[in-house]
């Protein structure tokens, strides 16, 4: 009799505990409720040069090495971004360089061009008492006449409070990474890195164009990974 | 009457106070954190080089001192230099602490400690305004990183509070 009331009540634990290792095992999806946009609040003014410059940003490359780099927050069912990060950052730094007249239509009238390497974009372990938001890239800069190119790095860091509602846990990730995405591009576009690199590259305008440097058949348009220096 | 006289009197200084403690209330346009780096023989994860500075921007700009707190080598405009501070430091002790110790001795033994020496200069000249030395011990359960917190904050209150004395003596 006994044995007959306790086999179904196994049975049910059973099944409930199957049921949460299967829910546990599941990664988080991305859907509306758990997606944040994440954009500058305003655009970072960059540095003033000697000259008037015009950049243009080439590629940028995802060098995080991360498998869901859309994915910013695993627990409680997950934060996810709406669009790549490389994605983002590019949009930010046009926006940047938009804002102050040093965007270039295309590649030829560009003065520099830009290809940004991106090695980190999200949270990064913190001290748990705190969301720790970072973004650390490499822009590397190349001037098309000589070919000759240098490269910058940027980091930006970002604190923000921890929170126990979904909502605000979402609220305050979101507004870290865009501290930190903000600060990083304020480091690249403000920063002495840039200014030395720009100084060592930057030609006066009517210097001509190396043979090497003249316009490739239309064939061989399309723009190659550049390789990074080791 | 005198209930009146008293409550006039109490108003005004209530008025007033905010202005007096303005007066002596330092104000500088910018400042700028540098990444400490580790001494010799410190042996501390390399995230935590980041994270502590991202803790020490984050007390500077909740200090209220500085219009901005700008990033490690941004470029600051000549005219806003003499107004502008920069604060560079190094870690230089780190013991990692041991638990057995904390719970069978207790009082203090065991702890994880932390030490770094900070240095506060104008940038206009290089001139050094202030020296900050900080030591933090925290339990060895606690993560690393919340010594870095501890740090930050103590770090941005000795330099609040250096500031504000030398202002109240100039």
């Amino acid at each position: 009799m006994s044995f007959r009331r306790i086999v179904p009540v196994q049975w049910c634990v059973l099944a409930m505990c199957a049921v949460s290792i299967q829910v546990r095992a599941e990664d988080p999806k991305p859907t509306p409720a758990n997606t944040i946009t994440v954009q500058l609040a305003e655009p970072v003014k960059p540095q003033v040069f000697s000259r008037p410059l015009k950049f243009f940003v080439v590629d940028v490359i995802d060098r995080s090495g991360n498998a869901q780099p859309m994915l910013v927050f695993k627990p409680r069912g997950g934060i996810f971004l709406d669009r790549t990060p490389a994605e983002i950052t590019r949009a930010g730094l046009e926006t940047c360089l938009r804002s102050a007249n040093m965007l270039a239509a295309d590649r030829d009238s560009a003065d520099l061009l830009l290809t940004v390497y991106l090695f980190h974009f999200g949270l990064s372990d913190s001290s748990g008492m705190d969301f720790f938001g970072k973004v650390e890239f490499a822009a590397t800069l190349k001037n098309p006449k000589t070919a000759k190119s240098q490269q910058v790095a940027a980091s930006g860091t970002s604190i923000a409070g921890i929170a126990i509602r979904k909502k605000n846990i979402q609220k305050n990730v979101q507004e870290d990474i865009e501290r930190a995405f903000a600060d990083a591009l304020r480091n690249l576009l403000r920063g002495v890195k840039l200014r030395d690199a720009v100084l060592a590259l930057d030609l006066p305008a009517d210097t001509p164009a190396t043979p090497s440097q003249a316009p490739a058949p239309a064939a061989t348009e399309k723009p190659s990974a550049p390789a990074i220096k080791q | 009457m005198k209930i009146l006289t008293i409550g006039t009197l109490a108003a005004a200084l209530l008025w007033t106070s905010p202005a007096i403690a303005k007066d002596h209330e330092p104000h500088f346009k910018s400042v700028e954190a540098k990444h400490f780096p580790r001494a010799e023989g410190v042996e501390l994860s390399p995230a935590f080089s980041d994270y502590l500075y991202a803790e020490l921007r984050q007390e500077l700009t909740k200090a209220k001192l500085f219009d901005q707190v700008i990033g490690e080598d941004e470029v600051v405009d000549a005219g806003d230099a003499p107004k502008s501070l920069v604060i560079v430091g190094t870690i230089t002790e780190y013991k990692k602490g041991s638990l057995v110790k904390s719970e069978l001795i207790g009082f203090g033994a065991g702890m994880r400690s932390l030490k770094v020496d900070a240095n506060v200069s104008r940038r206009s000249n290089q001139q050094n305004l202030i020296a900050i030395h900080v030591h933090v011990k925290v339990s060895p359960r606690w993560d690393e990183k919340v010594m870095a917190r501890f740090a930050a904050k103590n770090i941005v209150k000795q330099l609040k509070d250096s500031l504000k004395a030398e202002a109240k003596t100039s």
